[in-house]
């Protein structure tokens, strides 16, 4: 029995019914005063979480890194970055949380390392040694044509020329990020170890950052490959054979109906990101219409019982637009990213209040809409105060500035001096620390986070959201967004306007019959429903959650 | 053995089942461990009990050919053999581990008498011979149980104003590892705070007044010593973090404002804080003006008088398993030790009121000098460092007050509806008390 078994009741489906708060360590808490976040600092930051109610913790890389991507390019997979710790305080901080209730899943890269990488050093300077074969290199640039570029503003090639080997290697991100070459049966072994290493430390899963991009093979665009998902399930079946309750996320930003291949039959991944519903509940909210929404869950293909989406409104990148038309990605940005600063590559780099114009109704509206469809809702630290972003900071550090504890100095996120900080805080009058912060937010009962914090405690009685089936009721009245959500007796009716006026509706509730609404915040028993259409009104970007009822109140 | 309804309307019917207020739509045997073979077979149960949202709490029992087995001390007998023989007994998806503590394990050798005490909130209690008492947990929680954890911290280091642990027994398995109970010291001819109180204070109110100053240095000794090793991470005294006041201000708060929602229309009893939520909002705004938290530990987390005794001219502290209602990870967490204090005076208006809501009698001003002489003796013995110092203190434990007092009225409604009027009485004082702004 490993540690995480001790303080967690048995559920192999525990991921279903949690809610992922995603940290960034570098920016989260300093817990040793050099200007930068770290596990000492996290650490102490777990009665907030346990507090606010999350129930799995979302780490970014910590692993050994040059940093020239934010962590995601690793250089040794079996230690923690100096700036973060050491293991001892990684493990220490695994065991905290879980005494505390909380899980911690970490992002693991499996597609490439960094170029720093002793592996890809040994690779480039021995083309016959042990590591000679672990990267993807040709005599060539040509080959795999197909292949799209994804870092569009900084790559003109998947290739790049390698002087010292006198080859070009394979990359599908950063230059300095060379793929690793999984048909090299060592690099599935090493890898198998790296998942094994960190799982014998208490980590509760991974998310599996960049998954489609695995293999290569002719004629393809190198993306969702046979072998990748062959090699997925090595993975699943090594990490059921050996640990309980564990998680597998998968980042793959694909269309739904190749997304849901990553959870194979239940023996893939335990979780995977919907990546194209999250800019349709933006465009939702601005077009006022839940059209796009409906229409993509619509096209959501079933999955196996044992798997869940992962939903988000923003995360560590930036707002990503892969997955909509061109048509739908220009409206976003004009809507969305007026200054040309505010894109980057196929995305938009600002934080959740800014994007919705720091509109509280428009803010609580959307997470009521990611709490109510079908999926774990992953939080991004800093939105659950309603943090802004800097868009003169360079890439995505403007969405990853220091947390905003409290109104003092750094706000309250380290006692280094300012210039040592690895980014300035948010200073502005309207999202700095003095007026946005988590101590302030606390004590103001009507503040976003207080919100919050009974929106995760509403959610977690009922285990429906995350459990539950879902039906669109598709009302008349396009503006709204009304579903059912029944897991066993609990049936629970939500409705959203999206519109910035006030919306009446009429739903077909037939099927309920005699039983009442009950507003689940509040407790307010709405009238009984009939035989004719249930009619009901919402405010401007107002909700309604209802647990439909069979009683009548006395 | 009846089938699932019997076994729905057995667990229901139990003071031990907490959710006396959900809907409960299953109960399924998820684990059995046989502690004896010889019929009648006895066996170990957890006990899944579902509610009608898809949650569940689960649930120990011990059956022979009845529900509840424990109710025959030849039962329990067999159950402490088993603690002192200390091997592991196989269940069908785990294992139930038995342990003892060194030194005390040797009381209540020949198990002759057996008797259960009364009915309590979580668990069953059986003394043996006046020497040993064997408490089992009756709703499980992943996790250590903090009874066990404190008890074996406490009697390691030689707190002698405690019922020292002898042994435990303890479920790892496929569902969870869980405490399932634990055997202790059995404080014979103890005397329960709460009724010392009830029966005193009308005839001899100076005595308990005297009492309670000693039970505050009792308490203050405790404080220091569960503050007082920074080896052990679970129990090592933390500062408060920046943040620790705003959330403790917000978990109050939202306590406030549910219980408040919830107030069951036409309980008259309920009429003198009805609509005055925000009214405890307010107050609880103005108290968390509190500048120095001081430190928070590890600390009873339940306390009042109902869980101390007076023997033999001391006090016992009892029961350090934490509030009932709230989670493992919850009732595990580090607090201002004032959480403590707030708990034992709020009992001490306990007193009062039950007394004058008997047509007894309570001598003016007792409740304010028991209150002084607490505090007296509280601060005589605690480590200075783990509580705020001036004003701060009077405003940390008024919080915890109104903390204790919303939880007292949240469980008196579910549990016992005649004693509502209690912590309602405290509400509304607190409501009006006069404090300085």
């Amino acid at each position: 029995m490993t540690d995480s078994g001790h303080w967690f009741e048995r559920n192999p489906n525990w991921f279903k019914t949690a809610v992922f708060y995603e940290i960034h360590l570098r920016g989260f808490y300093d817990g040793n005063d050099d200007g930068s976040g770290d596990f000492r600092g996290a650490t102490d930051k777990l009665d907030y979480l346990q507090e606010i109610g999350v129930d799995c913790i979302w780490l970014l890389p910590f692993y050994p890194s040059p940093l020239r991507d934010g962590g995601y390019d690793i250089s040794d997979f079996y230690g923690i970055h100096p700036d973060y710790g050491t293991i001892d305080d990684f493990h220490f901080f695994v065991d905290q949380a879980h005494q505390r209730g909380l899980r911690v899943i970490a992002d693991l890269v499996m597609n490439h390392t960094s170029s720093d990488h002793p592996w890809f050093q040994a690779s480039r300077t021995d083309p016959t040694g042990p590591y000679g074969d672990w990267y993807v290199w040709g005599d060539d640039d040509t080959r795999w044509g197909e292949a799209r570029i994804i870092f569009l503003d900084t790559e003109p090639s998947n290739w790049t020329w390698d002087p010292i080997r006198g080859q070009y290697y394979w990359h599908r991100f950063f230059s300095h990020q060379p793929d690793l070459n999984y048909d090299n049966p060592d690099v599935q072994e090493q890898m198998l170890n790296v998942l094994r290493f960190w799982l014998d430390l208490g980590l509760d899963g991974f998310r599996l950052d960049a998954v489609p991009y695995l293999y290569e093979r002719d004629g393809t665009n190198g993306e969702n490959l046979p072998e990748t998902h062959e090699f997925l399930r090595r993975v699943r079946a090594e990490v059921d054979a050996r640990y309980a309750d564990r998680v597998l996320l998968a980042e793959a930003n694909q269309w739904p109906e190749d997304v849901v291949a990553y959870f194979g039959n239940g023996d893939e991944c335990h979780m995977a990101f919907h990546f194209p519903v999250m800019p349709r509940m933006f465009m939702g909210i601005r077009r006022e219409d839940a059209l796009p929404m409906t229409e993509i869950l619509a096209r959501t293909p079933a999955i196996p019982e044992s798997t869940q989406w992962g939903l988000f409104l923003r995360n560590h990148d930036e707002l990503t637009l892969e997955m909509v038309t061109d048509e739908e990605r220009d409206y976003m940005y004009e809507e969305y990213a007026k200054d040309p600063r505010m894109k980057l590559n196929l995305g938009i780099r600002r934080r959740l209040a800014p994007l919705l114009d720091n509109g509280r109704p428009e803010i609580e509206l959307m997470h009521a809409i990611l709490f109510s469809l079908p999926g774990s809702p992953v939080l991004y630290y800093g939105d659950e105060i309603g943090m802004g972003d800097n868009i003169y900071l360079g890439d995505r550090d403007g969405v990853r500035t220091p947390m905003q504890w409290t109104g003092d100095r750094n706000g309250g996120f380290s006692r280094a001096d300012f210039a040592q900080l690895y980014l300035p805080p948010q200073m502005d009058p309207v999202y700095g620390y003095q007026s946005v912060n988590v101590e302030a937010q606390l004590r103001q009962p009507n503040s976003l986070l207080r919100w919050l914090r009974r929106l995760i405690a509403l959610r977690k009685q009922h285990p429906v959201f995350g459990l539950g089936t879902y039906e669109s009721l598709r009302p008349d009245n396009p503006r709204v967004l009304a579903h059912i959500r029944v897991y066993e007796d609990d049936v629970i009716l939500c409705v959203h306007n999206l519109a910035r006026s006030a919306q009446a509706v009429e739903l077909d509730l037939s099927r309920w019959e005699g039983m009442s609404p009950e507003e689940m915040f509040g407790r307010t028993r709405f009238p009984r429903i009939g035989e004719l259409p249930y009619l009901l009104t919402l405010g401007p970007r107002g909700f309604f959650w209802f647990q439909l009822r069979k009683d009548d109140p006395e | 053995m009846s089938g699932e309804r019997a076994l729905i309307d057995f667990i229901t019917g139990q003071r031990w089942f907490g959710a006396k207020t959900r809907e409960v739509i299953h109960a399924r045997t998820v684990d059995t461990a046989t502690l004896r073979e010889e019929e009648p077979r006895l066996e170990l149960r957890l006990i899944e009990v579902g509610f009608d949202t898809g949650t569940h709490e689960t649930y120990q029992l011990l059956t022979d050919d009845r529900f509840d087995a424990l109710a025959d001390p030849r039962n329990v007998r067999e159950l402490v053999h088993m603690i002192r023989g200390g091997r592991n007994l196989p269940a069908g998806d785990g294992v139930v581990e038995f342990g003892t503590v060194e030194g005390i394990a040797g009381l209540g050798q020949e198990l002759r008498d057996a008797r259960a005490i009364g009915t309590e909130q979580s668990n069953t209690s059986i003394v043996f011979d006046e020497e040993l008492i064997l408490k089992v947990f009756r709703r499980l929680e992943a996790g250590v149980n903090p009874e066990l954890e404190m008890l074996r911290f406490l009697t390691e280091r030689g707190f002698e104003n405690i019922a020292q642990l002898a042994g435990w027994y303890a479920y790892a398995g496929r569902p969870m590892d869980a405490t399932l109970g634990i055997l202790q010291r059995f404080v014979a001819g103890g005397e329960d705070g709460w009724e010392l109180a009830l029966a005193t204070v009308p005839t001899d109110p100076q005595q308990i007044v005297q009492r309670l100053r000693r039970l505050g240095e009792v308490t203050g000794a405790m404080h220091t010593l569960l503050g007082g090793d920074p080896t052990d991470p679970a129990f090592c005294p933390e500062e408060a973090s920046t943040e620790s006041l705003g959330l403790l201000t917000a978990s109050v708060d939202d306590e406030i404002e549910a219980v408040f929602l919830d107030l069951p229309a036409g309980v008259s009893e309920l009429e003198p804080i009805r609509g005055r939520g925000e009214e405890a909002r307010e107050r609880l705004r103005m108290l968390t003006q509190v500048g120095d938290l001081g430190r928070v530990i590890r600390h009873h987390g339940d306390f009042h008088l109902g869980q101390t005794l007076w023997a033999d001219g001391d006090w016992t502290i009892l029961d350090f398993e934490g509030e009932p209602a709230r989670a493992l990870p919850e009732r595990r967490r580090k607090r201002s030790p004032l959480r403590d204090v707030a708990g034992l005076l709020r009992s001490c208006a306990y007193v009062q009121s039950a007394i004058s809501l008997r047509g007894g009698r309570v001598p003016e001003g007792w409740e304010r000098d028991a209150r002084e002489a607490f505090l007296d003796g509280y601060r005589s013995t605690v480590d200075p460092r783990l509580v705020p110092s001036g004003s701060s203190f009077d405003r940390l434990l008024a919080v915890f007050e109104l903390e204790k007092a919303v939880y007292e009225l949240r469980y008196e409604l579910n549990n016992r509806p005649d004693w509502v009027r209690i912590p309602v009485a405290g509400l509304a004082r607190m409501l009006e008390q006069e404090w300085p702004s």
